[in-house]
C-alpha cells in the first residue's frame, strides 16, 4: 500500500474527521444513535452509500454536463440509498432494525458527507482513489456515531448490543441519556477531547 | 382543531432541529449571526410551503400503494413508493431551482438576501425529513401537509435563530480554547433541546 | 467532446434517469416478495407471541417459513366483523392486517364506526386474538391482544404484543422491547360495558398485601406518560369496537357483581 492511498483511507478517520472537523453530515443521524446495533447498520449503510456512490461518479465525472451535474449526484445518490433501503428490508436478519431507523435511512441522501466528498474528491480524481476516500469518510462518520451510541446505550439503556452490561450490577438507568439533546453534549465532548489533543484544530 | 395542535406540536414537540436533528448541518454553519440566520429561516419556510404539498399530492396520486388507480382498474395494484426518494428529492431540487430563477427575475431585493441560501437547500435534510415525514404521518389531506410545512419550517426558524442569538452573546464570553466555536455549540444546541423538551406533555 | 451542449445534455440526463429507474424498478419487484413476506412474518410473529405460542425472539429465530408454517397449524378461523360483532366475511388462510390495514379502519373507527371492517383471529386452542392501533408520541403504535376462551366474569387477557413505529428507544419504545410491560396485561380483564374499557394509569389498580388486582387497569410507564397514553386511547377505541362481539359470544353469564375481583393464587 503506498504513502498516498494510506492518507486516503487513515486522514478522514482521525484528523479530518467529516464530523467533528469538517462538520458534515451531523443532520440526521444522531438521532439513530440511541443503540449501538442501530448505529452500526447506519454506519454500514453510509460507508456502502459513498463508496459506492463516490465510485459510480468518479467513473462518470468526465462526461457529466455542468449544468446538470447536482441533479446526476443526487440522482446516483438517491438510487444507492433506495437500493441499500431496499436492501435491508428483504433479509430477515435487518428487517427490524430497517423498521427502527425508518426515515433515517432515507435521509442519507441529503447527508452533506456523501455529496461533499463527490464534490470535493469523486469528481477531481481517478475511480479507484475516490471509492476509497468514499469509504474511509463513512468509516469517520461511523466511528463518531459508534462513539456516541457507546455511550448512550451504555448509560441510558445499561446495555450494550442489548446485552445487560451496567445493568447487572443495579444501574439506575439515566433517561436524560437517551433524550435527543445529550447526543448533542456528548458530541460536543468529543470536539473537546479531539481539540485538546491536536491544537491546531483550535478557534479563535 | 386538528390543525391548531398539529401546527403546535410541529413548531415546539417535533421541533426539525432539537427532535429530529434535521438540517444541522446549515444550521451550525450559517448561525454565526442573527440576520444571516432569520434570512436562511425563511427561505427554509418558504421552500417547505411549497414542495410539501406537492410532494404530498405525488405521493397520494402516484407513489403510494394503489395510487395510481385513477388511471385505471389495472393501475390498482401499483405499488410506486420505492421510487418516493427519489422523486422527493428531484422535486425539491427542481422547485428551489424554479423559485431561484422566479425570485430573481421578480424581485431582486428579495433575490440579494435569500438568493445565497437556496442552493443550500435543496441538500438541507430538514426539507426532505420534512417530505419524508409527511409520507410516514399519512395526512388525510393536503390542508394538513400545508400547515404541517408551516409549523415545521417556524420551528426551524425559531432555532437557528435563537441559537444565533446565543451565539453573538457568546463572543463575549471565556469558552476553554479547545471548546470554542463547533464544541460550545454542539453543547448549546443540547441545553437548547432540554429546554424545548418542556414542551412535550403539551396537547391541545 | 462538446459536454456543455443543450442536446448533449438533455439526452445524458435522459439516459441517466431511465437507467436508473430501470436498475431500481427490477431491483424493487425482485425483492418484493421478500419484503412482503418479512412484514407478513412480523406481523404473524406479534399476534403468536401475544398468544402465547412463544417469545418474540424465538419466532426471529426460526425464520419468516416456520413462523408461518406454525401459524397455518394453529390458527382456527379467522374472519371479519363489523361494529355490531357481526361476521361480514372471512379472511383468506394465512392472510393478516398489517399496520397499513389496520390504520385504515382506525380512522374508520373514530369517525364513520359503521363502515370499520376490523378482524377477528380464533386460534384451535379457543384464544382469540384482536388487533389495536392507535397514535403514540411521535407516530402510530398498534399490537394484538389475546384472550382466553370465555369464563365466569369475562373475558381474561391471554397475553398482548405491542408494536411502534417512532418512540423514544428505552422510553416509550418499551411497550414493545419490555416483556416485563406486556406481561402486566395477563389476567387482567377488560370492562366491555363501561365507557373505559381499560386503563393504564400511573400506580396501576390499588395493591394490598402484595396482591395484584385483577381488574381493567394497569401501571403506566414511567417517563413515557404520552405514550401510554396514547396506547391506552388505542386500547379503548379497539376494544370497545369489539364489545359487542365479545358480549354476545359470552357463554358464561356475568357475575352479579360486575367490578368481580379476583386475587392471583
Amino acid at each position: 500500500m503506498n504513502a498516498k492511498i494510506k492518507e486516503t483511507l487513515l486522514n478522514p478517520i482521525f484528523k479530518g474527521n467529516p464530523i467533528t472537523v469538517l462538520v458534515l453530515g451531523i443532520c440526521s443521524s444522531l438521532a439513530v444513535t440511541v443503540t449501538l446495533k442501530g448505529a452500526l447498520v447506519m454506519s454500514l449503510s453510509v460507508i456502502v452509500v459513498t463508496g459506492i456512490s463516490s465510485l459510480i461518479l468518479s467513473l462518470l465525472r468526465n462526461s457529466i454536463p455542468s449544468r446538470v451535474r447536482i441533479i446526476v449526484q443526487l440522482v446516483v445518490v438517491a438510487m444507492m440509498v433506495i437500493l441499500v433501503d431496499q436492501v435491508l428490508k428483504s433479509f430477515e436478519a435487518t428487517y427490524a432494525i430497517d423498521k427502527q431507523l425508518s426515515v433515517y435511512i432515507g435521509l442519507i441522501i441529503t447527508n452533506c458527507i456523501v455529496m461533499g466528498r463527490i464534490e470535493a474528491f469523486a469528481l477531481g480524481n481517478k475511480p479507484w482513489p475516490s471509492f476509497l476516500d468514499g469509504v474511509a469518510n463513512g468509516a469517520g462518520y461511523g466511528l463518531i456515531l459508534l462513539v456516541v451510541a457507546f455511550f448512550r446505550e451504555l448509560l441510558g439503556s445499561g446495555t450494550l448490543f442489548g446485552f445487560d452490561i451496567l445493568n447487572r450490577f443495579g444501574y439506575v438507568t439515566n433517561n436524560l441519556v437517551i433524550l435527543p439533546p445529550f447526543a448533542l453534549i456528548l458530541l460536543g465532548c468529543i470536539v473537546w477531547i479531539q481539540r485538546s489533543v491536536q491544537k491546531d484544530l483550535q478557534e479563535k | 382543531m386538528e390543525y391548531l395542535s398539529l401546527f403546535v406540536r410541529s413548531i415546539f414537540v417535533d421541533n426539525m432541529i432539537f427532535a429530529y436533528f434535521l438540517g444541522m448541518c446549515s444550521f451550525l454553519a450559517v448561525s454565526k449571526n442573527v440576520k444571516t440566520a432569520a434570512g436562511l429561516g425563511v427561505a427554509v419556510i418558504f421552500v417547505l410551503l411549497v414542495t410539501l404539498p406537492i410532494n404530498y399530492l405525488l405521493n397520494e396520486y402516484v407513489l403510494k400503494p394503489g395510487a395510481l388507480s385513477w388511471l385505471g382498474e389495472g393501475f390498482a395494484t401499483v405499488d410506486l413508493s420505492f421510487l418516493s426518494f427519489i422523486i422527493f428529492i428531484a422535486v425539491i431540487a427542481a422547485i428551489v431551482q424554479i423559485v431561484e430563477m422566479v425570485v430573481e427575475k421578480f424581485s431582486p431585493t428579495l433575490y440579494s438576501s435569500l438568493g445565497i441560501f437556496l442552493p443550500l437547500i435543496a441538500v438541507n435534510c430538514a426539507i426532505l425529513g420534512g417530505s419524508l415525514f409527511m409520507q410516514q404521518k399519512d395526512f388525510p389531506n393536503v390542508g394538513m401537509s400545508l400547515v404541517y410545512a408551516l409549523g415545521s419550517g417556524l420551528g426551524w426558524f425559531l432555532a437557528i435563530v435563537s441559537l444565533a442569538a446565543i451565539r453573538e452573546k457568546m463572543a463575549y464570553s471565556k469558552v476553554p480554547a479547545a471548546l470554542k466555536g463547533l464544541g460550545i455549540t454542539f453543547i448549546t444546541v443540547g441545553l437548547m433541546g432540554m429546554a424545548f423538551m418542556t414542551f412535550m406533555g403539551i396537547s391541545i | 467532446m462538446n459536454t456543455n451542449g443543450n442536446f448533449y445534455t438533455f439526452i445524458y440526463t435522459t439516459v441517466i434517469v431511465v437507467a436508473v429507474a430501470a436498475v431500481l424498478a427490477f431491483v424493487s419487484q425482485s425483492l418484493k416478495s421478500r419484503q412482503e413476506a418479512n412484514e407478513k412474518a412480523d406481523t404473524i410473529s406479534q399476534m403468536m407471541t401475544a398468544a402465547g405460542f412463544g417469545t418474540k425472539a424465538e419466532f426471529q429465530k426460526m425464520g419468516n417459513a416456520a413462523v408461518i408454517a406454525r401459524y397455518g397449524e394453529n390458527i382456527g378461523s379467522a374472519f371479519i366483523i363489523n361494529i355490531q360483532g357481526e361476521k361480514v366475511g372471512d379472511l383468506d388462510p394465512g392472510e393478516v392486517f398489517s399496520p397499513a390495514r389496520l390504520k385504515k379502519q382506525n380512522y374508520l373507527l373514530k369517525g364513520d364506526k359503521a363502515e370499520a371492517r376490523i378482524p377477528v383471529f380464533e386460534f384451535k386452542n379457543g384464544i382469540t386474538v384482536v388487533p389495536v392501533y392507535g397514535a403514540g408520541l411521535w407516530g402510530p403504535v398498534w399490537g394484538y391482544i389475546a384472550f382466553e376462551p370465555a369464563q365466569e366474569g369475562g373475558f381474561a387477557i391471554k397475553g398482548a404484543y405491542f408494536d411502534h413505529e417512532s418512540e423514544t428507544a428505552g422510553l416509550g419504545a418499551r411497550i414493545k422491547d419490555d416483556p416485563a410491560f406486556q406481561d402486566k396485561f395477563k389476567g387482567e380483564r377488560p370492562d366491555f360495558e363501561s365507557d373505559k374499557v381499560f386503563e393504564i394509569v400511573k400506580g396501576g389498580s390499588p395493591k394490598e398485601d402484595g396482591t395484584e388486582v385483577i381488574d381493567n387497569k394497569i401501571d403506566a410507564i414511567t417517563g413515557a406518560t404520552m405514550t401510554s397514553k396514547g396506547l391506552e386511547e388505542a386500547i379503548d377505541i379497539w376494544l370497545a369496537a369489539y364489545a359487542k362481539y365479545f358480549i354476545g359470544s359470552e357463554i358464561t353469564p356475568l357475575g352479579e357483581d360486575d367490578s368481580v375481583t379476583v386475587t392471583e393464587e
